[in-house]
């Protein structure tokens, strides 16, 4: 345990040392500056009825908190690619992984810091765009707590995907096929609610396996979930639902609980892969 | 050099099993097999390094050296044959923290201080948290980067980086000491002082395993060498033993035919240089009657050199390049 412990510090320690924290940290503040702008324009608009704002402002919430899962999984992905593989190839992991202790400590370690940071940024992000959001447009996250836990698991997906690629491949293929099957998650996601709105059952059948197989769009579909207000959620299925098929960034329902605990095994599935496939490796 | 000690005492029960694995020796390795794909890394290797002793591992590149080592340290695993590490199987857990390692390419963490890796290192050897400083300031000192520690390591040059290798490899008193190439980006200076530090080690007893293709070095601190190539043993043993497997004398001679030595010859090999003439394997009980046979076929003997084979030449010997 104590590795692990020691391994995730000095996950830690590299991001911040290497300027990863600010960087992250200085181009948010920029985000959520243009979106605060954006919101008060939008909120303030006199061409729009009020009932109109109050169902543009949570869908263009939910539209800024996709760009930021984007980042957050772009992140997860570019954090975790060179995280083995480049360790490896320039010989840092050769001393480590010769003290006494277990390879899995390894990997172990770099997840629990890389997911630490994402924890903390999906927390931080989502805590701000909601106040900022509030403050300017007077609108009230419904769950700030549960949209943020889901777009952490989102990135943490990724994180845990591209950690078992970069057991065996370069930092670039890993890094490149993550970000990859995000965008085919994604858009699988959205082919799926077009199947839905032009009655295409294999469509969505495809989607619905996306879903499972990476469970980064279904986890994404929760955080939109609880960004959305409840009224909100009526008025659409209840007059506007035609208009809306197809949106991708609408969600009708909850994450069901046998959807979870498949993305908790998924979780312990790939971690448990990425372990067995760093411990078989010839260093 | 005092550098930390990392020693908790062993349970009642692991008493015995202590005592056993510190009577076997640093390194035991039997019939070592090592394939990738189509190339054969290692093709049988056996040797055996005792406790404290400096034992030098000599080849060619390519000769399977490195490939050796990472299966002693558990890197890779061999596709035949057994290692066992201070009474352990290569690669074991716990055996590691008596181990120190420093790899033939290796980086450390550029965005660390080297104080900081030093103290890393010794996190990750359960060194007790009170060690940690002090472990790290007798490991700088140690291999001349006192006034450099608080320095990033990515500003370090190949040599310093080398040096601090060195150092994470002489922490936390291990009983074994795996150094490839240990010299390799250093210059003089610094290699004289690595040579020192291979002294103090074997003073304290460690058992050194120098991996090297650095004869003049092998030469100067080894106990004994093994010359390995292509994957196999060719020969081990004291290097001035390695040396005089061969000795050579030389004669100059004048005033007599071509062939003169031949009656002489009795299993020395001859070699006409022009000038001069060289006697292989020669006994040198033998040296006077060639000299006297010399003088009684009316021969000027103008000199005799015997001479010390250097480990080069029996290097090159064995290797089969002469």
């Amino acid at each position: 345990m104590s590795a692990i412990w020691v391994l995730a510090q000095l996950t830690l320690r590299e991001a911040l040392r290497r300027k990863l924290v600010a960087a992250g940290a200085a181009v948010s503040v920029a985000l959520i500056g243009l979106s605060a702008w954006g919101f008060w324009k939008l909120s303030h608009n006199h061409t729009m009825t009020s009932g109109e704002v109050q169902l543009a402002i949570p869908q263009a919430f939910v539209l800024f908190m996709f760009m930021f899962s984007f980042v957050v999984a772009l992140s997860a992905s570019a954090i975790a690619s060179p995280a083995v593989s480049g360790e490896v190839d320039s010989g840092v992991l050769q001393t480590v992984v010769t003290r006494p202790i277990r390879r899995s400590d390894v990997i172990l370690g770099k997840w629990a810091g890389l997911a630490a940071l994402l924890a903390a940024y999906s927390l931080l992000v989502t805590g701000v765009m909601a106040a900022v959001v509030h403050a300017v447009s007077g609108f009230t996250v419904p769950n700030v707590l549960a949209a943020a836990g889901f777009l952490f698991a989102e990135g943490a997906v990724l994180l845990t995907l591209v950690l078992l690629l970069s057991t065996r491949l370069s930092a670039l293929a890993a890094g490149v096929i993550g970000v990859a099957l995000f965008g085919m998650a994604w858009l699988a996601g959205v082919v799926g609610t077009l199947g839905i709105a032009f009655h295409v059952p294999a469509l969505h059948t495809a989607s619905e396996v996306s879903m499972y197989v990476l469970p980064t769009d279904g986890l994404w579909h929760a955080v939109i979930y609880y960004l959305e207000p409840p009224s909100y959620v009526t008025q659409t299925l209840g007059g506007l639902a035609q208009s809306h098929g197809g949106n991708p960034f609408f969600t009708a329902a909850g994450p069901t609980w046998p959807y979870l605990v498949w993305a908790a095994l998924w979780f312990v599935i790939v971690l448990g892969l990425g372990l067995v496939s760093f411990e078989r490796r010839e260093l | 050099m005092s550098l930390a000690s990392s020693a908790e005492p062993a349970g009642p029960a692991g008493d015995a099993e202590a005592a056993q694995a510190a009577a076997s020796p640093a390194v035991h390795a039997m019939d070592l097999r090592k394939r990738y794909r189509r190339t054969v890394a290692l093709a049988g290797l056996s040797m055996t390094v005792q406790r404290g002793e400096v034992f030098g591992f000599l080849g060619p590149n390519g000769a399977g050296k490195t490939t050796a080592v990472k299966i002693l340290l558990g890197l890779i695993r061999p596709t035949g044959g057994d290692a066992m590490v201070l009474g352990a199987p290569a690669g074991d857990r716990e055996t590691r923290r008596q181990i120190g390692y420093l790899p033939e390419l290796f980086r450390f963490q550029a965005w660390l201080t080297a104080r900081e890796v030093l103290i890393l290192h010794a996190r990750l050897l359960r060194l007790p948290r009170p060690r940690w400083a002090p472990a790290a300031a007798e490991a700088l000192a140690a291999v001349g980067l006192d006034g450099r520690g608080d320095d990033k390591v990515g500003t370090f040059s190949k040599g310093m980086q080398q040096r601090l290798g060195l150092g994470v490899a002489l922490l936390g008193e291990p009983a074994l000491v795996i150094l490839d190439e240990p010299t390799s980006a250093l210059d003089p200076v610094g290699r004289h002082q690595v040579r020192i530090i291979i002294r103090d080690l074997r003073e304290r007893g460690t058992a050194v395993f120098l991996n090297t293709h650095l004869l003049a070095e092998a030469e100067q601190v080894c106990d004994r060498v093994t010359v390995i190539s292509k994957g196999r043993a060719l020969a081990t043993g004291p290097p001035d033993e390695l040396r005089r497997a061969r000795p050579v004398v030389r004669f100059r001679v004048s005033g007599l035919p071509p062939g003169w030595w031949q009656p002489l010859a009795n299993g020395a090999r001859w070699k006409d240089e022009g000038d001069w003439l060289l006697a292989e394997e020669l006994d040198p009980e033998r040296i006077p009657d060639v000299v006297a046979g010399a003088v009684a076929l009316g021969g000027r003997v103008e000199a005799v050199v015997p001479e010390q084979q250097s480990l080069e030449a029996s290097f090159l010997e064995l290797l089969g390049e002469r």
